[in-house]
């Protein structure tokens, strides 16, 4: 209620007034410092009326490693040339575009693979109070092995469960693939459905995280384009086996193709009757990195700040208003009516190197064509980058990140590890959000490490000490040693400070943003060296 | 849902202690059980845990990271570590983190900390406890900034932790819902509603955020002299001298320069460490520079005294020496005795003041006078309460605490303004309604406490009678009645069925302009309750209809069996901090102690032998009516100890004429009032934290209260100076401590019997307190009235006496503001009040204000057939259309200029609540 009236006051008057709060504060008896909390937590509310023409300059490792660095000088040296006053440039987090880096949103619509001239233009529309359409996308055709279906989607599993209600299959099948959920953790998804299905509950929620957001990260971008119709029917099937009625789709704000996409795939389900008796929602998610938590995400659904929960308990026994909930990610969903309607067995056929299933992979960095990458759970590193068409201009590969940013950086040497599960941890990494960022000879590490330490200190919530104060530590320790005023007492400190941060942080990304630079420590010592006066 | 056989208690490990605890318990409280002591920022066992700080984190055998103590519960077999190495490291870094952004300023004063604000600091100790010196990260570049805008609170960002205790102390004590998180991640801060600097933000002052900080970032301001580490400080229990609430507080006194620093909450089963801001803040009043110190004796010069008082009162007095200040008292009050009789002398106690100074008071004017004629403004609040209570139950107290509303299904609050007039009291009812249980306000004018209601009804002003005879006709209609409590413990019920039978919805839709809907939904809602209480303030007592009104709620209790259990009853909250002991003490014409009877020969007769004196066989009079009977000429001089019926009572024009037309008026106050202008003798008495006394809270708990500083000048403690005088006027009163007085007291009044000095030296017990060892009764009527069979007492329907018209327009509320005690003499000296709330402030609505083409903060002229007052316009949604409020603590716009002075005729109470006004723009 709350995010969606903000959202409305924002879409009427360009930002939210201190009046319109007011007025709101009373109209729904919120206190106002609730409304001002969750408005200026996320990203996508402003509290200043907005300039004529406002440019987000991504930053983040993808767009970096594409030469990002130097956006915002061409920015504001075409907004000077053109005689633009009221311009606002702005960095801001990853927007998902990594495949098409570097990207800038300008007037909140995103534009990839941006150069001098074409930032000339956008800005040239936006100050002439033109439109600024939509990018149009190069058209690609996809095939993916997980789609059961030859032709248009027919949503055989949910229509079987519905005339047999054979839950147990469903499960068995999902058991037997051996299928984990995609979004980072990992967790058995039969072993979770099942879990959700036997908490006694009379509501019960069915919750899609297509949140991702972190740099290099943009799979489900491609799922939520090209198979809409999966991820539903998996939302639909889940909705029936754990027995709820209500369903949200979480989806990240920038992803506006998608959502077009995603509500027509929607509508044509529900008037075609696959969803009767289950109500879909596609929530808008108002921003930010820590929203992909599940935890955070349910507090976004009720209108909070997007802090993370002290867990136990977990969203199985105590989600979404307290109520047994499932979440799983969108590849998750999507991979559940082939594992259903061609069998459990088949799909742990598709591994390979001792791992079972399929995987989207994400590829962006230095290499050819990135994009995203259907292949069998178990492709080592070294296979997908050539998949990506290896590295541009041939540079030799320096180091790799396989699980996007905050499973830190692996060194060539290790490019024939098999991207799984269970291989990568043993490594010390892992398969993270399915982002695989490749890095070429001559990029510093530590300068690396560094923007990654920004993003992830830029995207705390700011809800516990550590992950609060400690992010900011890391990025302060590495600013002042690319300064060259760092010792190696600091990468002492910052080892000791990382243990507590992954001790102590209450969610994962406090627990994971030391591991770049940890990385860097372990790998990379002569990037840090360089710059550590003895 | 099935019931699950959940198991009784379960049992840990922590460091290898096995501890039993029940389902629930965290682990923080089975450590504490264990007596292992795990440290914490921000957890605090007041509020429910967030676990932010992470510093309580423990070791829980099979746990991937480490588990915050204060919020994870304890399940069967879990084998749990505090102490490890690894666990030790992770809180000295989260200090050393929280350390490197601390700003050095604040952190320069480790080892002083708690001397300068009063207050532990947890970081600062923990930064102590661990030795650590000098943090080895780089701090925050960034300034979080600093807030000084609050009258009473300095913020500094930059010591924030951001532990979030103030704003659970804010939300989930106070429930006033100001404080939360602005901004994200590093740059996140605590903010005040939208971000405003906190003293323009809706902050009320409390202090609870204050309270709860554990860092510094939030301290007190100084109101009187700084805090030094190196001042000599001491710490006195007390009370708050302010409302009926009676909040248990601790003052901190600089015994060199006499003076009383900062005031905290203390833990008592009324406030539980709660405080609002007079209480906290309000202070400093007893060192105000216009405090009277030395006895005055009205000059030659001015005589015969002004109607309109003289412009600057002091310059009328002289000094005087405390024996001729007496002697003159004493000489003419007893020249007045032996021509016209006791019955031309009078008194008025204080609510303000002790029971032991009202006791010797009341005595005075009894024993020595030789009159019932003494009074005390429970009058003016009250006494039409008392009186249908009286008539109906047998008893004007309460029936139960008002902390009973935590085992309650439903609250009514009619008629009070509880947020601003009992603050304390009002922060359990808004917890209540948090946690589920329902919530009915019934208020002409919107109290901020309906912002937390199920149901809130605005009815027109004057209508309370047909309101609730409207719910009592629905309830006998649908049989939501207690037929077997009617039965058992109640007469006359016909009576009642009887009268509100054309009280129907409809009839009182139109009469009181609720909806039909609304009147079905609360007299449902109140009906069908296993347990409901209710409450009511000067809403439903200061009216001509306000016996009427209070008997209409006991009728509603009756009818529904909601009394004589916990967590029901009938609570008329007590304005003054001893309204309810002045009573009991006998500060009432008809009454002696306990109240007892005057016309009752049998106790006439004993309080004849205590006293050793024929006592007046006649009920004295009341307020008002000595008032009249001054301008009548009856009464010809008056004692007034610690009243200021200037401001307070109605009508004002008529009460200067008749403090003007007095042969002798003594008055005892602490500074010179509006009403001392017009004495013959006025006399310094002590303030509150000057002397020690027993006050009776709304809940009849009789509380002990101690002196905490000397006074100052020649003032002297004011039943010192009451038993001198009676002394000069040939009555012997001789007594060595307050105690001794207090045991006169029970010697006389048998519920009392087991209340001693001894016993109340840690917390307050209620009366009745029939025994030495007895708990003292919280619940009272559980068996029988003290009448026996409670009675119906229908009242029917009449309207205000002076209704708006067309010369009139307008409906006049008043009432008082949060900031300020009624007629402002302690609270309008106390600095940070007058500062937050420095003038009067007509309430208006918009759509009133715009049609008469008044702005927002314009001066208006308010006008009534009795007088006229210039005030600013304050644009609200407070009032309903076509009624205004005013509050009338405040002399430059006295708001009792232009109240009516007509009374109930059963409580004799003045209609404060209602009179014809026009408003008019000034030019």
């Amino acid at each position: 209620m709350i995010i969606q009236e903000l959202t409305t006051i924002q879409h009427e008057h360009g930002y939210l007034p201190a009046a319109e709060l007011q007025a709101l504060s009373r109209r729904l008896n919120v206190p106002l410092y609730r409304l001002h909390g969750v408005a200026s937590f996320y990203p996508h509310f402003r509290l200043q009326p907005p300039p004529r023409v406002y440019v987000q300059v991504c930053n983040d490792i993808a767009c970096f490693l594409r030469g990002a660095a130097g956006i915002h000088d061409i920015v504001q040296t075409s907004a000077e040339a053109l005689g633009l006053t009221d311009v606002q440039i702005r960095p801001t987090s990853c927007l998902g575009q990594c495949d098409g880096a570097p990207a800038i949103a300008v007037n909140g619509q995103y534009y990839t693979d941006v150069n001098a001239q074409r930032i000339t233009d956008l800005l040239h529309t936006a100050a002439s109070d033109r439109t600024l359409r939509r990018q149009r996308l190069a058209p690609v055709a996809y095939t993916f092995q997980c789609n059961p279906y030859k032709g248009p989607p027919t949503y055989d599993t949910v229509r079987r469960l519905r005339q047999h209600g054979d839950v147990e299959t469903v499960l068995n099948e999902l058991k037997q693939s051996g299928l984990r959920g995609m979004g980072g953790a990992g967790f058995p998804t039969g072993t979770k459905w099942e879990l959700v299905r036997n908490t006694p509950g009379d509501v019960k929620y069915v919750v899609c995280n297509a949140d991702e957001s972190e740099p290099g990260t943009f799979k489900d971008r491609i799922i939520l384009l090209h198979m809409p119709e999966l991820v539903l029917e998996g939302i639909a099937l889940a909705a029936r086996v754990v027995g709820a009625t209500e369903a949200i789709i979480y989806l990240r704000h920038e992803y506006s193709r998608e959502r077009d996409t995603l509500q027509k795939a929607l509508r044509q389900a529900q008037v075609s009757g696959f969803f009767a008796g289950l109500s879909v929602e596609i929530f808008d998610s108002p921003g930010g990195y820590i929203c992909g938590e599940e935890t955070a995400l349910l507090e976004a659904l009720e209108d909070k700040r997007a802090e993370p929960r002290n867990k136990p308990p977990f969203p199985g026994a105590h989600g979404l208003f307290g109520k047994p909930t499932l979440i799983n990610n969108v590849e998750t969903f999507a991979m559940v009516p082939g594992i259903v309607l061609k069998g459990g067995t088949w799909w742990a056929a598709q591994g390979k190197n001792g791992a079972s299933g399929l995987k989207f992979l994400a590829v962006s960095g230095h290499v050819r064509n990135p994009g995203v990458y259907e292949v069998p759970l178990g492709t080592t590193a070294r296979e997908l980058i050539d998949l990506a068409g290896g590295l541009r201009h041939g540079r030799p590969l320096k180091a790799f990140a396989p699980g996007g940013a905050s499973s830190g950086f692996l060194p060539a040497s290790m490019v024939d590890t098999p991207l799984d599960f269970r291989s990568l941890a043993a490594v010390g990494s892992m398969l993270g959000s399915g982002a695989v960022v490749a890095v070429a000879e001559g990029t510093c590490m530590l300068e690396l490490a560094l923007n990654v330490g920004r993003f992830f200190r830029n995207e705390s919530c700011g809800k516990c000490v550590p992950c609060r104060v400690g992010s900011d530590k890391i990025v302060l320790l590495l600013e002042r040693m690319m300064q060259g005023h760092g010792s190696v007492d600091d990468l002492a400190l910052i080892e000791e400070l990382s243990a507590t941060m992954a001790l102590t942080s209450i969610c994962g990304l406090g627990q994971a943003a030391p591991n770049p630079i940890l990385s860097v420590i372990k790998y990379f010592k002569d990037d840090i060296t360089r710059y550590i006066t003895r | 849902m099935p019931e699950t056989t959940a198991p009784a208690t379960v049992t840990v490990t922590i460091d290898g202690i096995a501890v039993e605890v029940a389902p629930g318990t965290t682990l923080y409280d089975a450590a504490q059980q264990a007596g292992i002591t795990i440290p914490v920022l921000c957890h605090s066992p007041k509020l429910q845990p967030v676990a932010v700080c992470r510093m309580c984190v423990v070791a829980v055998q099979g746990a991937r990271v480490l588990q915050a103590a204060c919020i994870r519960q304890a399940e069967d077999g879990m084998v749990v570590q505090t102490q490890s190495d690894a666990i030790q490291r992770s809180r000295a870094m989260l200090t050393e983190l929280l350390m490197s952004d601390y700003p050095a300023s604040a952190a320069a004063s480790n080892g002083h900390a708690s001397k300068t604000t009063g207050k532990p600091n947890l970081l600062l100790d923990l930064a102590a406890q661990q030795g650590m010196t000098a943090p080895r990260f780089p701090a925050r570049p960034h300034d979080q900034g600093k807030d000084l805008s609050s009258a009473v609170i300095q913020v500094d960002h930059n010591a924030c932790i951001l532990c979030d205790r103030c704003i659970r102390a804010c939300d989930d004590v106070q429930c006033n819902e100001v404080i939360g998180r602005a901004g994200k991640g590093v740059l996140a801060r605590i903010a005040f509603d939208n971000d405003l600097p906190m003293g323009q933000s809706s902050c009320v002052s409390c202090g609870e955020c204050m309270a709860a900080c554990p860092t510094g970032a939030l301290i007190d301001k100084p109101l009187t002299l700084p805090l030094l580490p190196a001042a000599p400080v001491k710490t006195i229990d007390s009370l708050c001298p302010y409302c009926g609430v009676g909040c248990s507080l601790t003052y901190t006194v600089d015994t060199q320069h006499n003076t009383i620093l900062q005031v905290a909450g203390r833990e008592s089963p009324v406030n539980h460490g709660r405080l609002c801001v007079k209480g906290r803040y309000g202070f400093d009043y007893a060192h105000h520079q216009e405090r009277l110190l030395v006895p005055l004796i009205r000059k030659p010069a001015f005589y015969p005294k002004a109607v309109d008082g003289v412009e600057n009162p002091r310059e009328a007095f002289r000094e005087a020496s405390w024996n001729e200040a007496l002697d003159l008292a004493a000489r003419r009050f007893m020249a007045v005795k032996q021509q016209s009789g006791g019955q031309a002398l009078a008194g008025f106690g204080s609510a303000k003041c002790s029971n032991e100074d009202n006791y010797l008071f009341q005595k005075l004017i009894r024993a020595v006078f030789g009159t019932n004629n003494v009074d005390h403004c429970t009058r003016l609040c009250h006494a039409s309460s008392v009186a249908a209570l009286m008539e109906q139950i047998g008893s004007g107290s309460v029936s139960n605490p008002f902390a009973d509303v935590q085992e309650t299904d439903v609250i009514f609050i009619i008629g009070s303004n509880t947020t601003h007039n009992h603050p304390v009291a009002a922060t359990f009812m808004k917890q209540a309604a948090k946690s589920g249980t329902t919530l009915i306000i019934a208020d002409p004018r919107r109290p901020e406490m309906a912002d937390h209601a199920d149901y809130y009804v605005r009815f027109n002003p004057g209508t309370d009678v047909a309101l609730l005879n409207g719910m009592i006709h629905i309830i006998i209609r649908e049989g939501l009645y207690d037929e077997q409590f009617i039965e058992e413990r109640t007469e006359q019920f016909d009576q009642l069925r009887e009268a509100v039978q054309h009280y129907t919805p409809r009839v009182v839709a139109r009469l009181t302009g609720v909806s039909e809907q609304r009147l079905l939904d609360v007299a449902r809602a109140y009906g069908r309750a296993e347990r409901a209480m209710i409450f009511w303030g000067m809403g439903i007592s200061q009216h001509t209809t306000g016996t009427d009104n209070a008997r209409c709620l006991i009728n509603l209790a009756l009818l529904t069996g909601n009394i004589g259990r916990p967590g029901t009853g009938l609570h008329p909250l007590r304005g003054q901090n001893n309204v309810q002991g002045a009573s009991d003490v006998g500060l009432i014409p008809m009454v002696y102690t306990g109240y007892q009877s005057v016309t009752e020969e049998g106790i006439r007769e004993k309080f004849e032998r205590a006293w050793g004196v024929t006592l007046d066989p006649k009920p004295g009079l009341t307020v008002v009516e000595i008032m009249s009977a001054v301008l009548d000429g009856d009464i010809k001089a008056m004692f007034m100890m610690g009243e200021n019926p200037f401001l307070s009572d109605p009508n004002i024009n008529k009460v200067k004429k008749c403090l003007a037309a007095m042969d002798f008026l003594v008055v005892q106050d602490i500074f010179l009032t509006e009403t001392a202008a017009y004495a013959d003798v006025i006399l310094p008495g002590t303030s509150f934290p000057e002397k020690t006394g027993t006050y009776t809270n709304t809940d009849s708990r009789v509380q002990l209260a101690r002196q905490a500083v000397e006074p100052p000048g020649q003032v002297r403690v004011d039943w010192h100076i009451i038993a001198d005088l009676a002394n000069r006027m040939g009555y012997p009163m001789r007594y060595r401590s307050e105690e001794e007085i207090w045991q006169e007291i029970v010697s006389l009044t048998p519920p009392f019997a087991g209340i001693t000095y001894e016993r109340l030296e840690h917390q307050g017990i209620p009366w009745p307190c029939p025994a030495p060892e007895h708990p003292g009764i919280l619940t009272r009527f559980t068996d029988t009235f003290p009448r026996g069979k409670a009675k119906f007492s229908p009242a029917e329907f009449a309207p205000a006496k002076e209704l708006p018209d067309e010369e009139y327009p307008l409906v006049l509320n008043t009432g008082r503001v949060l900031q300020h005690w009624h007629t402002g003499t302690m609270t309008r000296r106390a600095r940070a009040l007058d500062a937050i709330a420095p003038e009067a402030l007509l309430e208006m609505t918009p759509e009133d204000m715009h049609e008469l083409g008044v702005a927002d903060g314009e001066f208006v002229r308010v006008v009534s057939r009795r007088g006229e007052v210039t005030v600013k316009a304050l644009r609200s949604h407070k009032p309903a259309r076509g009624s205004v409020f005013l509050p009338f603590h405040f002399k430059e716009a006295a708001a009792n200029l232009l109240t009516i002075d007509a009374l109930d005729p059963y409580g004799k109470i003045p209609e404060f609540k209602f009179c014809a006004v026009r408003v008019e723009k000034c030019q």
